[in-house]
């Protein structure tokens, strides 16, 4: 059999590995198109140690998927959201750098 | 040492005791709350209500001084004023012969004071509270006499301090009355501060206050040494700032601001001998330190020579009075203090009797000119006040101890007793105060009734009401004869036989024996000697200023012109209170005030400064970004998932 | 001629071939998505990364969840966050600087975040698992089964989250007509 594609580890590590770069993306760029695009990296990070778990351990064979579909639409949603939220402070803020959304600030 | 032999019984005072107390209360009370209304009549309930407690004191004081009450007196325990756990004070009232003593000074020129008061103050609107005030006077000395718990004494002490500050400040209106009030009490509290510490020792060696217990515990033994001494002299400052002796005397030339009446009362006869009778009533504590007698002696010896030395160059003629009463107090100590403690009361009482006249005899002089108090000013008075001039010149003789008045019986016996117990300097001192006495009261004699008149307006000179010169005529009597009615024979009168048992155990400790008085020994020329030093300085007086001397005098002031203006300046010592309390005071208050401002106020200051700084430094985590938020989160991500790892793992 | 079942030189069997090859192209544009200067190109790389995916997906037996991927994610997310890219784009903002201030820090949580899930996963026993391949076990039937039996609710939730998400997105990003929200800013 497979030593890798066959065993649990190696798609977790690459979860892991997926995940952190996404982290890294969201807290390190200054566009807010570019953070929303690290949440994805992050939310695929997440649907594929979700659907490993579903294949590797047999009494959670169909529930693994079915998380991960309900986070896609999750995530749909969110990105929607998201972007609307984007673009209607573009409009008043005419950047899309997260740097200059600081009326928050003390 | 107290055996079973020597516990004597003390009797029970008749029922009607209290009311020495309450009738001048009530007249307090009453004048206060109606006497605005009652107008130029305000005087009847307190005259009335002194003028009976006059009369039962004197019924109380004949037998004590008789030997009618028996030796250790009478006294009616009242109720226990405080009951805290094992400390109890209680208000008794206790008469024995010093009480007796005391009673009939302070009754006597207390009543005539009243009655010349209705005179005096008969022009000022504020007359109903001048009698009330009076009355709350007299209530105080009687609870200081009285009282039989050393508490009751100190509350009495400062009510007797209360009372004089509100008389002096009479005319509160004006501004000099009123500092002197404010000087009076504040110098007494310097002094009650001393008393206070004492009578706390007192309760931390015996536990109680009562004066027999008190007494009893020192006659046995149980106080000695230091201890005696520190406690024996805190409770003579008390007695240092009421009957103003040196350091603490200043503020009884200033209180002659207040009303004569009240100068005559409580500076002359009364108050200021709170002091004295406070010293001989704790004589035994004094006699178990030597330490304490010797500073006695010494302050009041002092003071008397340093007050003499100042009366000489005054001009007003109650600053003079106030200075001679200064160095009469001093005698009165100086004979405590040497053990004479019989003479002392016994020129207690001449003092209070003849002060007391040539006080209110000032007055009615003052009077006489329309309220001029300045001698320069005054001057051959002598035909147009007669009884004035008389009732004083009587006074004045007596305070010279010229015999056979007064004066000259208690001053000599101080002298005598001074010099038998061993105290050579105290006697030599003594007798040159005496010359100074006769000499400056016979100047002022001269300077206010003899020689060319320089009133500034004679024709309005004339003598005072009958109930002004009724009580000089009336104290004139015991400043002629008291003294030959209580001290003749000498050393075994009326006086020494009522006062001996009460001094006995002090004069047991001392070691002073009662000897025979020997006419043709010692007691005959110590006698001479004092007569002779009396006389020289009366002859002096008269033939200075007799008549208008003044080129003479003004040669030896210029002579002597230094000596001059320190005596004129007081010596200078209320300027040195001013540089010390008043000046130095003042920077060392300003100092504490920048300390306290900027040490105490800037710790406090600066932990808000802190915190707010503080604040604003962690201000700068809010930067209003999320991206910083998330990365706050992934941090604290990291740590928890790091330290369950290592904990679980 | 059958295919071998282990590659010869580099004794890998296909399987873990193909697993390396997507695996790498998943972690390599993910690097290119988030280290890409023009976001244009970090959009589109985006889209190669969910595509990978989808393969991977493959080989985890769930097809279905592949073919969601591809339609919702590539076709209409991706798609939405072009239109967005292009919507946002403003001459006046500086290009210069595609990283925040706290790059340093964020590098260092990431790094710190993989180690810690290589550590996790490396460390845990997972027990006995199996790769069960049939298609019992893969395949749509079991997913219908779990979504339409105990994750009933949560699909129903899905859908009216789906919707208020449309109605909020579009209420969002409406032009504003005079109303206080979208109001804009000095």
């Amino acid at each position: 059999m497979s030593q890798i594609a066959g065993h649990l580890e190696p798609y977790l590590v690459l979860s892991g590995m997926l995940f952190a770069i996404g982290s890294f993306g969201f807290l390190a760029r200054r566009n807010a198109i570019s953070m929303l695009m690290s949440i994805e990296l992050m939310l695929n990070a997440v649907n594929l140690a979700a659907l490993a778990f579903g294949a590797f351990i047999p009494s959670l064979a169909g529930q693994g998927a079915a998380f991960a579909l309900l986070i896609i639409a999750v995530a749909a949603a969110e990105a929607t959201v998201g972007l609307a939220i984007v673009i209607a402070i573009f409009r008043n803020r005419k950047t899309p750098l997260v740097d200059e959304y600081d009326t928050m600030r003390q | 040492m107290i055996t079973a032999e020597t516990v004597v019984e003390v009797g029970v005072l008749p029922g009607y005791a209290p009311l020495l107390l309450l009738l001048p209360l009530i007249g307090f009370a009453f004048t206060a709350a109606v006497g605005r209304r009652l107008g130029k009549l305000a005087h009847l309930v307190p005259l009335g209500a002194i003028i009976a407690t006059w009369a039962l004191a004197m019924s109380l004081a004949t037998p004590a001084l008789t030997g009618g009450l028996g030796e250790a007196g009478a006294s009616m325990p009242l109720f226990t004023w405080i009951a805290s756990g094992d400390l109890s004070f209680g208000l008794g009232l206790h008469v024995d012969a010093l009480t007796g003593a005391l009673l009939l000074v302070v009754t006597t020129v207390g009543a005539l004071v009243h009655l010349y008061s209705v005179g005096y103050m008969s022009h000022d609107d504020s007359y109903w509270r001048f009698f009330a005030y009076l009355n709350l006077f007299m209530f105080s000395m009687l609870l200081l006499v009285l009282a039989d718990n050393l508490l009751v004494v100190f509350a009495a002490w400062e009510l007797v301090g209360l009372s004089s500050y509100l008389l002096i400040g009479f005319w509160y209106t004006k501004t000099a009355p009123g500092l002197a009030a404010k000087k009076a009490f504040i110098t007494n509290r310097v002094g009650d501060v001393g008393f206070a510490l004492g009578l706390m020792g007192l309760v931390v060696v015996f536990g109680s206050l009562d004066i027999s217990t008190v007494l009893a515990g020192v006659e046995a033994g149980a106080l000695a040494g230091p201890a005696a001494t520190v406690i024996a002299l805190l409770i003579f400052c008390g007695a240092v700032g009421k009957s103003a002796q040196f350091p603490l005397h200043v503020w009884l030339p200033d209180a002659m601001e207040g009303p004569t009446p009240v100068s005559a009362l409580i500076h002359a006869a009364t108050m200021v001998n709170a002091g004295v009778y406070l010293v001989a009533r704790m004589s035994p504590l004094f006699a178990a330190s030597h330490d304490a007698m010797l500073i006695v002696a010494a302050i009041g010896i002092f003071t008397a020579i340093f007050a003499a030395s100042i009366a000489f160059t005054q001009t007003d003629i109650k600053r003079v009075l106030a200075f001679s009463t200064l160095s009469q107090l001093g005698y009165m100590f100086a004979a405590l203090g040497v053990g004479a403690w019989i003479p002392a009361i016994f020129h207690l009482i001449t003092h209070g009797f003849f002060k007391g006249l040539l006080f209110l005899g000032s007055g009615s002089v003052i009077h006489a000119v329309n309220g001029e108090q300045e001698m320069t000013k005054m001057g051959g008075l002598w035909r147009k006040i007669p009884i004035t001039y008389a009732t004083m010149l009587i006074g004045t003789v007596a305070i010279a101890g010229l015999p056979p008045l007064a004066g000259f019986f208690s001053k000599d016996e101080i002298l005598g007793e001074a010099f038998k117990f061993g105290y050579a300097w105290v006697w030599l001192v003594g007798m040159v105060v005496a010359a100074m006495t006769a000499f400056y009261m016979f100047r002022l004699m001269g300077l206010t009734f003899w020689g060319k008149s320089r009133v500034h307006d004679e024709s309005h000179v004339h003598e005072s009401p009958w109930t002004m010169t009724l009580p000089l005529i009336i104290l004139a009597v015991p400043s002629i004869a008291i003294g030959a009615a209580l001290g003749f024979p000498f050393a075994d009168g009326v006086l020494v036989h009522a006062l001996e048992p009460i001094f006995h155990p002090a004069s047991e400790m001392l070691g002073h024996e009662h000897e025979a008085w020997t006419l043709f020994g010692i007691d005959g020329l110590l006698m001479l000697a004092s007569v002779t030093v009396a006389s020289i300085g009366t002859v002096v007086g008269v033939r200075l200023f007799r008549s208008d001397n003044n080129e003479f005098l003004g040669r030896v002031t210029k002579r002597l012109q230094p000596l001059y203006d320190g005596s004129r300046n007081r010596w200078y010592f209320d300027d040195l209170n001013d540089l010390v309390f008043v000046r130095f005071g003042r920077k060392f208050a300003n100092a504490l005030w920048w300390f306290d401002r900027r040490v105490v106020d800037g710790t406090v200051n600066g932990v808000a400064s802190l915190t707010s700084s503080g604040g604003r430094g962690l201000r700068q985590i809010q930067t209003g970004r999320v991206q910083n938020y998330a990365l706050g989160i992934a941090f604290g991500l990291v740590a928890i998932a790091a330290a369950y790892l290592v904990i679980a793992g | 001629m059958p295919l071998p079942d282990v590659i010869p030189f580099i004794g890998l069997g296909w399987s873990d071939v193909l697993f390396l090859i997507l695996s790498g192209v998943v972690l390599a544009a993910a690097f290119a998505v988030v280290f890409g200067r023009d976001i244009i190109k970090s959009g589109l790389f985006l889209i190669l990364t969910l595509g990978a995916l989808a393969g991977i997906y493959v080989m985890l037996g769930a097809a279905i969840v592949a073919g969601a991927q591809v339609l919702v994610y590539i076709g209409a997310i991706s798609v939405l966050i072009l239109f967005a890219i292009m919507l946002t784009q403003s001459k006046l903002a500086p290009v210069k600087l595609a990283f925040q201030t706290q790059v340093a820090p964020a590098a260092l949580a990431a790094v710190l975040l993989a180690v810690l899930f290589g550590l996790a996963f490396g460390s845990t026993e997972w027990g006995s698992t199996v790769f069960t391949d049939t298609p019992a076990a893969t395949g749509t039937a079991p997913v219908a089964a779990a979504l339409f039996g105990p994750y009933l609710l949560a699909f129903e939730i899905a859908s009216v989250l789906i919707l208020a998400a449309v109605i909020g997105g579009l209420y969002l990003a409406m032009e504003p007509k005079g109303d206080e929200v979208g109001e804009e800013l000095p």
